[in-house]
This record gives C-alpha cells, structure tokens and sequence, in this order.
C-alpha cells in the first residue's frame, strides 16, 4: 500500500490544451448540425433555439449538484486530514473496495458532485480501489436515489437488480483497476497530489479553514464545470439531433435492448436522482433487463462523466472506466433477461 | 514550492481572478432572473424549483468569498493547485453567453424528434384517477385510456384540453393530435405525449400553434387503431400556459 503515497510531479503537457480541442471539436459538431439543419430544410435558428433550451436545461438541473458537490470536495480538502482516511480505510483491499461501494450512503452525491468529491479524498491518500468504486456507486447507492427508484419500480426485479448490479460492478472495476494499475498510470498529477506540503501551511483559524474551503470550491466549480458544460452541450446536441423514434425501433432482444439502452443511458446523461422516472417511459418497450442495465450503467458513466473523468484520470483509465462497466453491465442485463425468460 | 508563487505575473493572474468573479456573479443573477421571471420551469420541473435557489444561493456566496480573497490579496496562492486559463472561463461562460443571445423558450414542436406518444409516461398517484373529467390534462387522459377496458369507454365523457398541435402527413384533414411535452426533471428527459383530436375547422390550426379543444370524447380509427378520439366543438388559440410542461 506504500506505493499509493506517490512524489507530486507536474506535467503540463497535452492536458493544457484538451478543453481547447474539446471547444473546437464542440464548434465542429455545432457547424455540422447548421450545415445538415440548413441543406435538410429546417429553420437554422429553430433548432439552435431547441438546442440552447436542452443544453441550458440539463446545465441549470446538474449545476446546483456540482456546486454541492464542490463545496464537499472544499470542506475535504481544508479540514479532513490524510492521516483521518488511512486510520478509517480497512487494510485488506477487499473490505477496502466493498467499503467503497457502499460509502455513498456516507456521502450522498450524484455523478455531477461525485467527481470532485473523489478526487479530493483522492488527494487525501485514498486508495485507488475504494475512490474508483465510490465513484461508480455513490450515484446510485445514496438515499435519495433509492427513494426515487422505489417510488418509480416499487419493491421488485428492477430495484433488486440495479442494487446488486451496481455494487457488483462498482466493487469489481474498483478492484480491477485498484490491482492492475499503479497509482501513478492511474490519476492524473494534480488528484494524486499528497497534501504533506499543505499541513505546514495550512490556515490554522476555523474561519480561515472555512474560506479556504470555498475558495478551493469555486476552484473546483471551474475545473469540473467546463467537462459538465461540454457534457451538457454535446448531450444537449445529440438529443436535437438523432430521432428517438429510430432508436426505439432496436429495443427488443435478449442482448441488442440492453446493448442499446446502455448507450441510450451514456447519450442522454439524465441525473441518477431522476432516471428512474425516465426509465418508466421505456417499461413497455423495453426488456427488464434493459431496463436494470439503463439504471446501473447510466449513473456510473455518461457523455459528461466521462468528460469530467479525464480531470482526475490518466486517458487509459478513462478508457477503462468506460467500458469495463459497459461489459460488465450488459453482460449482467442479459444475464438477467435469460434467468426472466425473455 | 516557494517558487510556485511568482511564476504567473501578479497582473495576468489577478485579471483572471476578477474574471471568475465576473463569471460566479454573473451565474448567480442568472439563476435568480430565471427563478424570478418564471422562466425556470422552461428548463426544469418545478417540484427542483429549490435546486436553482440553492445554486443561485451557492453562486452568489463563492463570488462573494472570490471578491474578498481578491481584494485581500492574501498570500495564499500556494493552495491554488491548478491555473485557471481564458480558455476554461470561456467555456464555463458558455450558458451565460447562450442565456443572453438566445431569448429563453420551452421545448415545444421544433424540439418533437420522430413522432409524438400515445403512451402514458410515469407512475400516477391514485389521487390523479379521481380528477374530474374537465380537469384532467392530455396525460392524466392517457393515464385512463392505458387501464380502461376499452376505447370506447369514455364514449360521451366531456374533455377540456390544452396543448400544442402536432400533425403528420398521414393525418386526416380534419385531425391532429393536441399534444405537451412531459418532464420529470429537467429537459433532458422531456418526451412528447398527445391525444388525437377531430374537428370540422381544425385544418385552421397551424402546427405548432397552442390551442384549447373542448368537447367529447368517442371510439373511432385514428391511424388504422380504434382508440378514444376527442371529438371538438370548440377549438380556440390560447397563449403558451406559465407552465408549459406536465409533470409525471
């Protein structure tokens, strides 16, 4: 376990320049959307007009929660000391990872607030396997969101299903990157930072502490709020333009349903607070397991997600962290509509 | 990491700093015009109303402490672990930017992408089934043609519904289908629902145009299916309601 305390090391090299590529990728997407909205006869400024009422709509909903989860991440990071994680974190990764899972429960946040909340415990000396299974299940295995899927499913197959799914996954990529990967192939340089500097010149007053916090809060706000505003936009432009009408033509089948909802879950980056109500609109297109599939997978990963993974994680990672819960889910989904008979 | 400090010119940097000031500010009033002009629940279900007031909330105290420590100058910077450039305020500026181009609008016909749904959406309380038939919107209708018996149950059940109108190619002359965008949380997950509707005048309706049908419901082909048809004495143009979606 000693080698997750790893030296600090600065690398600005292309990461510097990945928001300006995502930006102009961005405006490559809005020209082309112009360019077919134009030559296809429909009014240029209806649609950027739909587009700007998606793309704010998703942005006002998911901001208050990274706002949130920002001021956890700067109460973390000013008065929750390193020492305080390694005392608390079981010494066998097992227990670790599981703990990880579950510590959602802890710390309720959705998949909007997860990220800088991971990255600070992170910054704290959290071992790799616990801080990548927190991150895939906080967003569901958290009060609210059980609320919301009971309410929406009621006590059954589906919310059976997205608990056990979740944790077996969330536990099983968790230990799989926790294992294989070394801490320093794993986070970027700034989330695998260890604070010792910090403890020496750390405010000692509780209100110095607190506007440190919120300093350190606005400063996150910026950092994940660009990958959430990329992420906003680019679902905000997938929604104005690929009918759903053509996709829920693939929604039967054992394995192409689930396949399909999974990357219906990655493409519309609803809140985990409120899928479930959306997931209600497919229940009779749909395979239970599809379903399931959309709830577990959807939280863990989607099109902003991923955008605000690469601010913590090395691009490999990032790559794993997308499709090992992708597998994961599809293969439990249709594992789950073969046990129901579909 | 003494060095870390004087690496940035002091100017630049404190440039940027009032700039992310600008931004939370800027954020903050934002969220408060939307929550004041009423124009939230274009974008979100009301029941989150709260969310925005707390973000709005959040926005104003951040650039309030960001004012300060500016001001303050306090030597602080070494906490600073990463440089924000103008090419992040930029981004995170992006629906400020779009706020202010772009006059604030609900989704409504342009945003209906490959069709318009029969179905119900959501779980309705108990409590919606017990509505009185003129009070019951386009979903609670739908709700009820979902668990009755047969389409031709509600034959002589008086309806009072608003809506946008929506037609297809296929559509008789004197069809359409009122119809209103569901939402459960915020636009992202906002799905067009409508019930179809008959009338001798209602070629005169534009697509698109928010209208109020009055009349009775009855069985007939609507699409090559028997289903409950609501068949209008009056149809008039009304303004957009203040909110323009149905919450499931």
């Amino acid at each position: 376990m000693a080698t997750m305390r790893v030296a600090a090391k600065k690398s600005p090299g292309l990461s510097a320049f990945k928001p300006l590529i995502l930006a102009l990728l961005l405006v490559f997407f809005l020209a082309a959307t112009g360019y077919e909205a134009i030559s296809s006869g429909i009014d240029y400024a209806l649609v950027i007009g739909v587009f700007a009422t998606r793309f704010l709509g998703i942005f006002v909903e998911a901001a208050p929660f990274l706002l949130l989860g920002s001021i956890t991440a700067g109460l973390i990071e000013a008065f929750v000391k390193a020492d305080d994680i390694w005392r608390l974190v079981p010494r066998n990764r097992l227990a670790a990872t599981v703990m990880g899972a579950f510590l959602g429960l802890a710390f309720p946040v959705c998949e909007c607030g997860v990220v800088p909340v991971t990255r600070r415990l992170f910054n704290k000396g959290l071992p790799v396997s616990l801080g990548v299974a927190f991150l895939l299940g906080a967003p569901f295995m958290n009060p609210i969101v059980f609320a919301s899927t009971y309410i929406a499913f009621g006590f059954g197959p589906v919310f059976i299903g997205r608990i056990v799914i979740t944790i077996l996954v969330a536990v099983t990529v968790g230990l799989v990157i926790g294992t294989f990967a070394k801490p320093s192939a794993t986070l970027k340089p700034l989330a695998q930072e260890q604070d010792h500097g910090h403890e020496h010149h750390a405010p000692a007053s509780a209100r110095a502490k607190l506007l440190h916090a919120l300093q350190i809060a606005a400063d996150e706000f910026f950092e994940m709020g660009r990958f959430l505003i990329l992420g906003s936009a680019l679902a905000a432009l997938m929604q104005t333009l690929v009918p759903q009408e053509s996709l829920l033509a693939l929604g039967t089948g054992s394995v192409l349903s689930v396949l399909f909802m999974q990357v219906l879950a990655y493409i519309l980056s609803v809140c985990s607070t409120v899928d479930s109500f959306l997931a209600l609109a497919f229940v009779n297109t749909f395979t239970t397991g599809a379903i399931v599939s959309f709830l577990s997978f959807g939280p863990m990963v989607d099109i902003k997600s991923t955008l605000m993974f690469t601010g913590v994680f090395r691009p490999r990672i990032v790559l794993y962290l997308i499709l090992l819960p992708f597998m994961l889910n599809l293969l439990a989904g249709v594992l789950l509509n073969l046990a129901l008979g579909y | 990491m003494t060095t870390i400090h004087h690496h940035d010119a002091p100017p630049r940097k404190l440039r940027i700093a009032w700039a992310k000031t600008a931004i939370l500010l800027g954020m903050g009033v934002y969220f408060s015009w939307l929550i004041i002009s009423g124009n939230l629940s274009n974008y979100i279900n009301q029941r989150f109303a709260w969310l925005a007031v707390v973000g709005a909330a959040i926005f104003i105290l951040l650039a309030l402490v960001n004012v300060y420590s500016n001001l303050q100058r306090a030597d602080d910077d070494c906490h600073e672990h990463f440089q924000i450039g103008w090419d992040i305020l930029l981004i995170v500026a992006l629906p400020l930017i779009l706020a202010l181009l772009i006059p604030s609008r609900s989704l409504g016909i342009e945003a209906v992408n490959g069709g318009i749904s029969l179905s119900p959406v959501g779980v309705a309380s108990p409590s919606a089934f017990q509505r009185d038939p003129l009070d019951r919107n386009i979903l609670d209708w739908l709700r009820e043609f979902d668990r009755a018996a047969s389409p031709a149950a509600f034959n002589g059940t008086a309806a009072d519904v608003t809506g946008f109108v929506y037609r297809e190619p296929a559509f008789a002359e004197d069809s359409f289908m009122i119809s209103r965008f569901t939402m459960s949380c915020c636009v992202a997950d906002a799905f067009p629902i409508g019930m179809p509707v008959s009338a001798s005048d209602a070629s005169h309706f534009e697509a698109g145009v928010w209208v109020r049908a009055q009349g009775e419901l009855k069985a007939a082909d609507f699409g090559g299916d028997v289903m409950p048809v609501l068949f209008a004495d009056s149809i008039e143009a009304v303004d957009e309601p203040r909110q323009p979606y149905l919450y499931p």
